[in-house]
Parts: C-alpha cells; sequence; structure tokens
C-alpha cells in the first residue's frame, strides 16, 4: 500500500446561519495516498469545495468542525499534523501553502492585477523556499518553463492582462507549485477555459504530479474530466460521499443509484431525439437533518428501508465501497442503467 | 421536398473599432437555416460564435452581407413593421441566468414585459394567464410569478429564461451557451425543456455553444467556427464521424468521455494555424461531400480526402 499522506475520519462540518445549522459535511472518512490523484464528483452545494477548504482551515467564519479529525502525515519531520485541532492562524501559515496548495476555478480572479506574474510567483518562492532574490528569480523562471510558458524571460515581467485564460490558470499552478507543496487541491480549475485548453492544463497537471510527486484532489463536476485525470473517485451527495473506487470501479461498475444518475444524464452518453436522463427533484435541505439515504426521495428504484435508516459502507472490493442498501444481501436485485454496460464495453466512441 | 430556409446569412462581416484598432470579429459568413431544425454553431471563446447570434438578434450592427430572415433582409435600415414582427418571432436565450434577469422586478413582470409591449389590448385577466401557462411549460408553478428572481436556483432561472422568449410565440430562438452555467445534472433537465419545446411548437433554433459534446445531442448540423470564419459546416453525426479540418479534429479530439480506458489512449490534436498555406494558395468554401463544406485550398482537399 502507497504511503498515506491525509487521512479523514468521520468528518462533520456545521454552519451557523441566521440562528440555524447546516450540516454541510456529514461524517466523511477518506484516505489519500501518495502521488494519487483523487477526483471528488458531486453537484453544486453537494459539499466537495466546503470539504476541501477545512483542510487549509480556509472554511468561512461561521463554518465550525464539528466532529472527527483530519490528520496530515506529509511534513518533512515525520510527525502527523492533526488539522482540525490548529486554531491560531500562524499554526495555519505552516500548512497552507507549503504543505497543501490550491488552485481556483476562475484565474481571472486569484491572481493579482497589479502586480507582474513574475512578482506573483516569485514571492510564493521566496516565501516557501527561503531563497534570495537572484536564486528566486531564477527558480520562477523554472517555474514557468515547467507549466509550458515560451519566452519565459519577457513573461514575467508581464501583468495578468496580457495572458489567456489558459495561461493565466499556468500561471496559478506555477505559483501553487512554488509553495512546494506535497499536496494540491484542484477546485474545478477548468471549468472556465475552453475545451481544448482544458485538455491542456488537465496534461499539465498530471505531469507537474510526477515531476514534484504531488499527490492532488480534484474537485470538479464534469465526469469526463474525471476519466481523464482520476487514478481514484469519490462521488459526494448532500455532505457525504455515496460512493469511492478506482476510476475503473466507477464508471465500469458503480453501485450507487446516485452514480447511475450522474453517468446517465451525461449529453456524451445520450441518444439524440430521445429524453435525456435528468435526476427529478432536488438536493435535500441541509439544514433539516436527513433520514436514512439522502438520494432516496429523487431515487424512483428507493427501497423502504432507505427513508428509515441511513447505508453504512458496503464493500465491494478492496479498492470499492459504497453507501446504498443495495449492496445488502437482504436487498432485491436492481439492474443498473443501460447505460453503464454501454461505458464499459467502449460503446460511447 | 426543398427545405424551407427561415434564415439566411450571407457574407456576413462584423467589425468593432475603428481605423488601427479595427477588429474582424466575423469574416464573410454564410449559412443557412431550415425551419424546424437546431443549428449549432461551436467555436471557442473569442471565435465570434456570440457575435453572430448577436448580429442576427441586431444588437451588434453588421459591417457587411446580409442576413435574410424568411427572405427579407433584417439587417441594416428596416421598415418598422418589419422591425416588430422580428423582435417577436426571434428570441434569445441566454447564457447566464443571474444576469440575464432583472434582479429587481418579478417574475411575472420579467416574463410578459415582451406581451405588455406587443399585445396592447391584453386584459390583466388574460396577461396573467398567458404568464400562468408559460410558466407551466417550462416545468414551474404559477404561484412563482411572484416572486424575485433570487429566490430561484439556476436551473430555475434559466427556465424563466425560456418562458420569456416562449410567451412571445417565436418561430425561431437564439440560445447562446443556455446550459453552460448549470450544473450536472440541471444541463439536461433545460436540454431536454428545449427539445421538447421544439417538438411541440416546431421551433427553429440557432444553439451556440463551445462543448462538442452537448452539440452532439442536441444539434442536427454543426458549423464550426475559428477565428471569425466558418471552417466547416455538416450534418452532426457526419461532423463528428468523419471530421475533415483540421480545427474540427482538434476540438473533437478535446472532448472529454466519461471513459477513463479510452481517455488514457486518447490522442490530443493540437491545431496550428500556420499549416495553412494561403498566402499563394487561398482557401475557398468547398462541398467536400454532399451537404458536407470545408474552408480549404485544392492542395489540402487533396491531402484530406486521402486521409
Amino acid at each position: 500500500m502507497a504511503e498515506k499522506m491525509l487521512s479523514v475520519e468521520d468528518l462533520e462540518i456545521k454552519f451557523e446561519l441566521r440562528g440555524k445549522s447546516l450540516h454541510a459535511i456529514r461524517g466523511i472518512s477518506l484516505d489519500l495516498y501518495k502521488g494519487e490523484i483523487l477526483a471528488i464528483v458531486g453537484e453544486s452545494g453537494s459539499g466537495k469545495s466546503v470539504f476541501t477548504k477545512s483542510f487549509m482551515g480556509l472554511l468561512e467564519q461561521n463554518g465550525k468542525v464539528t466532529g472527527g479529525k483530519t490528520v496530515y502525515y506529509g511534513c518533512d519531520d515525520g510527525v502527523p499534523v492533526e488539522l482540525t485541532a490548529l486554531k491560531k492562524e500562524k499554526e495555519w501559515y505552516k500548512i497552507r501553502g507549503h504543505e497543501i496548495a490550491m488552485i481556483m476555478q476562475d484565474p481571472m480572479t486569484s491572481l493579482n492585477p497589479l502586480k507582474t506574474i513574475g512578482a506573483q510567483i516569485m514571492e510564493a518562492v521566496m516565501l516557501h523556499q527561503k531563497l534570495n532574490r537572484a536564486e528566486a528569480k531564477k527558480k520562477t523562471l523554472e517555474y514557468l518553463t515547467d507549466v509550458g510558458s515560451q519566452d519565459v524571460e519577457r513573461r514575467f515581467n508581464q501583468y495578468p492582462h496580457e495572458f489567456s485564460g489558459g495561461m493565466r490558470q499556468r500561471v496559478v499552478i506555477a505559483i501553487a507549485i512554488a509553495c512546494n507543496p506535497q499536496i494540491l487541491i484542484c477546485d474545478e480549475p477548468t471549468t472556465a477555459l475552453d475545451v481544448t485548453i482544458q485538455a491542456q492544463i488537465l496534461a499539465l497537471i498530471k505531469e507537474l504530479r510526477h515531476k514534484y510527486k504531488l499527490s492532488v484532489i480534484f474537485i470538479t463536476h464534469d465526469l469526463g474530466v474525471v476519466a481523464n485525470t482520476a487514478d481514484r473517485v469519490a462521488v459526494m451527495y448532500a455532505g457525504d460521499i455515496v460512493e469511492i473506487g478506482t476510476a475503473e470501479d466507477i464508471f465500469y461498475d458503480p453501485k450507487h443509484p446516485y452514480t447511475w444518475a450522474l453517468l446517465s444524464s451525461m449529453p456524451q452518453v445520450g441518444i439524440k431525439g430521445t429524453d435525456l436522463f435528468s435526476i427529478p427533484g432536488t438536493p435535500p435541505n441541509l439544514f433539516t437533518e436527513v433520514k436514512g439515504d439522502a438520494f432516496a426521495p429523487r431515487n424512483p428504484q428507493a427501497l423502504k428501508i432507505d427513508f428509515i435508516e441511513r447505508p453504512p459502507y458496503f464493500e465491494v472490493s478492496p479498492t470499492h465501497k459504497a453507501r446504498t442498501w443495495l449492496l445488502d444481501p437482504r436487498a432485491p436485485k436492481v439492474d443498473p442503467p443501460a447505460v453503464i454496460d454501454k461505458i464499459r464495453n467502449g460503446g460511447l466512441v | 421536398m426543398e427545405k424551407e430556409v427561415i434564415l439566411e446569412v450571407k457574407d456576413l462581416d462584423v467589425t468593432f473599432g475603428e481605423k488601427k484598432k479595427r477588429f474582424e470579429a466575423v469574416k464573410k459568413v454564410n449559412f443557412k437555416i431550415y425551419k424546424g431544425e437546431t443549428f449549432g454553431l461551436v467555436g471557442e471563446s473569442g471565435s465570434g460564435k456570440t457575435t453572430i447570434g448577436r448580429a442576427i438578434m441586431r444588437i451588434v450592427p453588421s459591417t457587411g452581407g446580409d442576413i435574410l430572415y424568411k427572405g427579407e433582409k433584417i439587417n441594416g435600415a428596416i421598415s418598422k413593421e418589419l422591425d416588430r414582427k422580428i423582435i417577436r418571432e426571434i428570441q434569445m436565450i441566454f447564457q447566464d441566468p443571474q444576469a440575464s434577469l432583472n434582479e429587481r422586478a418579478k417574475v411575472d413582470y420579467i416574463i410578459s414585459e415582451g406581451l405588455m409591449n406587443f399585445e396592447k389590448n391584453l386584459t390583466e385577466a388574460e396577461r396573467k394567464e398567458r404568464v400562468d401557462q408559460a410558466l407551466l411549460e417550462v416545468g414551474l408553478l404559477p404561484e412563482f410569478s411572484s416572486r424575485f428572481p433570487h429566490e430561484f436556483s439556476g436551473g430555475q432561472r434559466q427556465r424563466i429564461g425560456i418562458a420569456r422568449a416562449l410567451i412571445m410565440n417565436p418561430e425561431f430562438i437564439i440560445a447562446d451557451e443556455p446550459i453552460s452555467a448549470l450544473d450536472v445534472s440541471v444541463r439536461a433537465q433545460v436540454l431536454n425543456l428545449l427539445a421538447n419545446m421544439q417538438k411541440k411548437r416546431q421551433i427553429t433554433y440557432l444553439f451556440i455553444a463551445h462543448d462538442l459534446s452537448v452539440m452532439r445531442f442536441i444539434t442536427d448540423r454543426i458549423a464550426v467556427i475559428h477565428k471569425g470564419e466558418i471552417v466547416e459546416m455538416a450534418e452532426t453525426e457526419e461532423l463528428v464521424t468523419n471530421p475533415v479540418h483540421p480545427y474540427t479534429r482538434a476540438l473533437l479530439s478535446a472532448i472529454p468521455m466519461p471513459d477513463p480506458r479510452y481517455e488514457h489512449n486518447r490522442k490530443l490534436l493540437v491545431y496550428d494555424p500556420a499549416m495553412h498555406d494561403y498566402k499563394t494558395n487561398p482557401p475557398s468554401w468547398v462541398e467536400f461531400s454532399p451537404e458536407h463544406y470545408v474552408l480549404a485550398n485544392e492542395k489540402e482537399i487533396k491531402e484530406w480526402v486521402k486521409s
């Protein structure tokens, strides 16, 4: 088994909003291993961003970890750090950027428009690698080359507005890498980009992960992107991971009805002239306590027990588990939709 | 039977700025849209696809060429009657449902603003009835009409945007990236809604998007646009299975598919416009196979036929 970088146990996060409490993360357990790309997929509001922001101490003021713990194992001295126990901003400085770095969705807003690209990358290099200016500049140019930038000397002195969207995202990646992190969290890094640029950025992230031995957490709602990048996939719904497995497990042998629904609703699997599968209803209101399987009200084939008791994880294989009563030996046999067969047999292309 | 052309764009030019700062956003674009079909315009950001849609809506003026709607020229100076007719018959659905609805108006007003201008003798009761009907048609409840846009989710807002277009009984709808800002599960709902409206009312769509996987699902024919020029146009399946132009191929090769094995073996093609030798041998609009057009010069056609 590969080395564990991060381990989350029964994490609970609640937000206080106008006197009410919103249960955003409802008991998630997850391990991240060295060098892997783990994708987290889910609809907006499923809690995927909140979950990963908690690793960096970036939750909003009204958000609190109310249960469970997150432990980080990647520090140089080998001492595990319990992230959920960190209180002071000063303690977070050691983790944020330096151990765990993040790339946001919109490259337009994550760069400072008033500073040159070079200065912004160099700032990270100097802060995290303790180098003098000349060395830092040399390093910065290296990073710019690494992220696929040409004519780096000229690029170094340019401002963000002189860059295209794809190039800006490359710069943001360079800044993240310059912090020399162990874990890179990518929060929808390609949603704002064109498909051809998206493909290039995905290739870049995969390449850098090898070069810098990064563990990557990749947040997205696009299952096509997941298939391209991820080694393992966690499917999130209503603040919970409902299914987790290798990319092959999730795409070729999914077990949870929500994963089935997500896969079926992609335009890539649709047949022209017929209705595309769409998930009825809306995600549950997390202000009220969810009873049973959170997806049951939207699942036409839900079992009675789905409304009464929350399903535990059932192990499908050592790498694959899902939270659905369908995997209980007593459950009736429900076949996955035909689309899954089509995906498994390579019938999409 | 000859298909009826509802909209024809001939040698359309749109330029912004003047003299030194002149920028040609759309260069000599030609296409026809037949009644009842869904015609797709695909391209990357900055390719001019939205500008074409806006030129048809007459939001941006065209610099040259003709736009013919049912055989009548609708760009440039037109009569007041024709102007009113087009406003009724051509409607638009926008990309961002957060930005395209007036935040300070109630849904009732947003949806019926067009009616108030064009059917002035409607009684209050009739108007309300029409709004309720439009809401029901897009899968919303009539009681929503007294609410404000911020009370709705992205998918619901997009439905309000669609209801606003539908209430005018349009024949032609321009949908500019109508699902790009929506969540995965909601995308399917909105795509289905658009398709069902078309079946029910024989609406013609011009569908503008950058995502070929969505296009493949919803359109009948596709034109691929690059830097203001259409480089290839064909029926959807033909274009997807037999792409000819290197840019179309590059676009297709970049579509992510939900199949890890396929993704790991995928070869990404990169399009470099410098590959064309158009200085000495300028390209022309060639019918490559029936109804399949491509922009190329003679030498390229010969090469591409082989591959």
